[in-house]
C-alpha cells in the first residue's frame, strides 16, 4: 500500500487520520463518562455561581446544543456541521462568551512563545551542534559545551522553568514577576513601550523553553555531523580540494539538516506540551493558562476546543514539515517522481 | 555468529539477556552502578520512611506551619502545618508506582502492536502504521488533559492506566521496523517451515531478540510517565487526595511557596524529581554500554 500512493500521499492520510480520530476522541470522551455529561457540570455550577435562572437557561441551550433526546449519530454530524463553521460553543462559567472567544485571545500568545522559541532553539542548536561535532576534539572551549547540554536535555521544561523563576524574579529581581504577558495597566497596542513590556514579560517563559530544547537540538546535530564525517562522499569533497568551509556547509551540513528536520516534526507534539505548562508556572495568558484555569473551573467546553485546535495544528506543522522534506532532499523528489 | 544484521531505524538486534556474564558485566559497568544506587537510595528511604509515619502525621495543622528545615522537621513544613518530610515519603512510592504501571503497560502494548503489525504485514500493518503515526504526532499531553479533566477526582493508579494507555506509540514503532527485518531471516523461515504457528514464532523467535531493547525503552517510559504525572498534576488534574512528586510542587506552587521563600517545600520534590531522571538515564546508559557491542569498545 505505502509504495503505491507515494510519500505525499501517505503523509496526508495520516494528517487526515489524525485529525478524524480526534474530533472523534473530543466528540464521545464526554458521552464515555458514566452518567450525564452535563450534570456534573451544572451541579457544579450551581454550586458555584448560584446563578438559578441563568444556568435554567444554559441547561436548556445545553441540552439542545448537545441534542440529548437525538440519536449519537444524528449528534454527531451535528457536531461536524458546527465544527467546519468554527462554532465551538460557549464557555460554562461565563455563559455569553463563545469558546472561540476565548482560544483566539490567547492562541497570539502561545504561537508567539512557541514560534520565537521553537525557532531560535532549533537554529541555535543545530549550528552550535554542526559546529562542536565538526571541530570534535580540536577544540577544547567548544567541547565544554556537551555536558551543558547532556544537562539541558535531562531537566524537564517545568523545573527549569520552576528554578528560573526563583532566581531571576525572587532572588535577582532581573525579570518581572510571573503573570500575565504584559504590565497590569499598560494599554496594548503597537508603540515601542508597549513592546517592550511584552518582550520583558515573555523573556524568562521563552529561556526556560530554549534551553531546555536546545539541549537536544545541539546534541542530536553534533552526532549527525560526527557521522557524516568519513562517509565517502565527504572524502571525496576533501580529495578534490574543496576549501573546509564550503565541505562544511555544502557536504556535511546539508545532509544532516533531513534527519534534523524529521527530528523537529516528531517533537513538535512535546514541545507544545511543555510550552503549555511552561505557560501555566509562569501565568502566561496562551492557551496552556487557559486549559489550566478552565480546567480549574470545571469549563469542559474550552477544555475540549483548546485540546482539538491544539492536536489540529500539531498535525498540520507535522504535514508542513513533511511536505518540506522533498525540497531539502533530492532523494525524496526522486522517489516520488 | 551469522551475517551482521543491518541496523534499521533506532532499534539494535541486541544479544538475548540471560547469560550470566551479562549480568557481571553490568555490575562492573559504574554508569549503571552509580544510577542504580541514587534510585534504589531514593526509593529504599523513602519506602522505609512511609512505615514509621503515624496517620496522625500527615493531617494538615500536624505541625507549625511555614518552618525551614531543622532538627525536629528535617525537610522543613507547609504553609498548612504539613511535613515537607512525610509528604515526601508519600510521594516517592506513589510516583515510583505512576512510572512502574504506565511503563509496564506502554512498553507491552507497544510489543504486541509492533511484532502484529510487522509480521503479518498487509492491511493489519497499513491500518496499524497510521494509527501509530497519529499517536506520534499527536502531543499526548493533550489526550491526556482531556481525558483527566474528564475523569474528576482521578487517582494514583487511574493516573497510572491513563499515562500508560498513551506510552505504546514509539516501541510499537521501533518494534515493528525490528519484526520487519527479522521476519524474513533464516532461522524464522526454519521455524515456519518445521511447523510452527505464527503466535508461537512472535513468542519464541522475534520477541527474544527484542528483550534488551524492551528493557531499554521500559527506562525511558519509566521517566516519561513520572514527567507526564508532574505535568498533570501541575496543571491541577493530578490526585488530589493522594500525594505524589507532582501534586507536592501543585500545592506548593498554589500556595505560592516560591514568593514566600518556602524553598525547601518546592525544592524537595524538584530535586527528588531531577535526581530520579538522572539515576535512571544513567542506568539506560550502562545497560546500553553492556549490551550494545559498538558502544562498548568506548567504555
Amino acid at each position: 500500500m505505502g509504495a503505491s500512493i507515494g510519500y505525499l500521499g501517505e503523509r496526508l492520510i495520516t494528517f487526515v487520520a489524525t485529525v478524524v480520530i480526534s474530533v472523534t476522541v473530543v466528540f464521545f470522551a464526554p458521552r464515555l463518562v458514566p452518567g450525564d455529561p452535563l450534570g456534573a457540570i451544572f451541579s457544579n455550577l450551581a454550586s458555584v455561581g448560584g446563578a438559578s435562572g441563568i444556568s435554567e437557561e444554559l441547561a436548556q441551550d445545553y441540552r439542545e446544543r448537545f441534542g440529548l433526546d437525538k440519536s449519537l449519530g444524528e449528534q454527531y454530524l451535528t457536531y461536524l456541521g458546527d465544527l467546519a463553521q468554527g462554532d465551538l460553543g460557549y464557555s460554562i462559567p461565563i455563559y455569553p462568551t463563545r469558546v472561540s472567544t476565548l482560544i483566539w485571545n490567547a492562541v497570539p500568545w502561545t504561537v508567539g512563545l512557541l514560534g520565537v522559541t521553537t525557532l531560535i532553539s532549533w537554529v541555535l542548536g543545530s549550528l552550535l551542534g554542526a559546529l562542536v561535532g565538526w571541530s570534535g576534539g580540536r577544540s577544547r572551549l567548544l567541547q565544554m559545551l556537551v555536558p551543558f547540554a547532556l544537562v539541558l536535555y535531562t531537566t524537564p521544561y517545568f523545573i527549569l522553568a520552576l528554578l528560573l523563576i526563583s532566581l531571576l524574579t525572587s532572588y535577582w529581581p532581573i525579570f518581572p514577576l510571573p503573570g500575565g504577558a504584559y504590565s497590569v495597566g499598560a494599554e496594548p497596542g503597537w508603540t515601542w513601550s508597549f513592546i517592550a513590556d511584552v518582550i520583558q514579560h515573555g523573556a524568562l517563559p521563552a529561556l526556560s523553553i530554549i534551553l531546555v530544547s536546545l539541549g537536544w537540538w545541539f546534541l542530536s546535530m553534533r552526532s549527525l555531523i560526527i557521522a557524516e564525517q568519513g562517509q565517502d562522499h565527504i572524502l571525496w569533497a576533501e580529495a578534490k580540494g574543496l576549501p573546509q568551509r564550503r565541505i562544511f556547509w555544502a557536504y556535511a551540513f546539508r545532509n544532516a539538516l533531513l534527519p534534523q528536520t524529521t527530528g523537529l516534526a516528531l517533537s513538535i507534539g512535546n514541545i507544545v506540551g511543555g510550552a503549555l505548562i511552561t505557560e501555566v508556572i509562569f501565568a502566561y495568558p496562551g492557551l496552556g493558562y487557559l486549559i489550566y484555569n478552565s480546567i480549574r473551573q470545571s469549563d469542559f467546553p474550552v477544555v475540549q476546543g483548546s485540546v482539538l485546535l491544539l492536536v489540529v495544528c500539531t498535525a498540520a506543522a507535522n504535514l508542513l514539515l513533511d511536505l518540506a522534506n522533498p525540497l531539502i532532499d533530492p532523494r525524496i523528489r526522486a522517489a516520488r517522481a | 555468529m551469522a551475517a551482521v544484521p543491518a541496523v534499521t531505524d533506532e532499534l539494535l538486534p541486541l544479544p538475548v539477556i540471560g547469560e550470566r556474564r551479562f549480568v557481571a558485566r553490568l555490575l562492573g559497568n559504574q554508569k549503571f552502578v552509580l544510577g542504580m544506587v541514587i534510585f534504589l537510595a531514593i526509593a529504599g528511604v523513602a519506602l522505609v520512611g512511609s512505615l514509621g509515619v503515624e496517620p496522625a502525621e500527615r493531617r494538615t495543622g500536624a505541625v507549625p506551619a511555614r518552618q525551614p528545615p531543622s532538627a525536629a522537621a528535617i525537610l522543613g513544613t507547609t504553609s498548612l502545618g504539613q511535613s515537607v518530610a512525610v509528604q515526601w515519603t508519600q510521594a516517592v512510592p506513589n510516583s515510583l508506582q505512576v512510572g512502574l504501571i504506565a511503563a509496564t503497560i506502554g512498553t507491552a502494548v507497544g510489543a504486541v502492536i509492533g511484532l502484529v503489525s510487522g509480521y503479518f504485514g498487509g492491511i493489519v500493518d497499513a491500518t496499524l502504521r497510521v494509527l501509530i503515526d497519529v499517536f506520534l504526532s499527536v502531543p499526548s499531553l493533550l489526550f491526556l488533559i482531556l481525558i483527566a479533566s474528564l475523569m474528576r477526582g482521578v487517582s494514583v493508579l487511574g493516573m497510572a492506566l491513563i499515562i500508560g494507555i498513551f506510552a505504546w506509540a514509539w516501541p510499537a514503532r521501533a518494534v515493528r521496523s525490528q519484526a520487519l527485518s527479522l521476519k524474513e531471516r533464516p532461522f524464522v523461515q526454519v521455524a515456519r517451515l518445521s511447523g510452527m504457528g505464527d503466535t508461537e514464532i512472535i513468542g519464541r523467535e522475534l520477541l527474544p531478540h527484542m528483550m534488551a531493547w524492551l528493557g531499554a525503552n521500559f527506562l525511558n517510559a519509566f521517566i516519561a510517565a513520572i514527567l507526564a504525572e508532574s505535568g498533570l498534576s501541575i496543571l491541577g488534574l493530578g490526585p488530589q487526595q493522594e500525594m505524589t512528586l507532582g501534586m507536592m510542587i501543585y500545592w506548593a506552587l498554589n500556595y505560592s511557596a516560591i514568593f514566600l521563600n518556602l524553598w525547601w517545600w518546592w525544592l524537595t520534590p524538584v530535586v527528588t524529581l531531577m535526581a530520579l531522571f538522572l539515576s535512571l538515564y544513567l542506568v539506560h546508559l550502562g545497560l546500553d554500554e553492556v549490551g550494545n557491542p559498538r558502544l562498548r569498545t568506548q567504555a
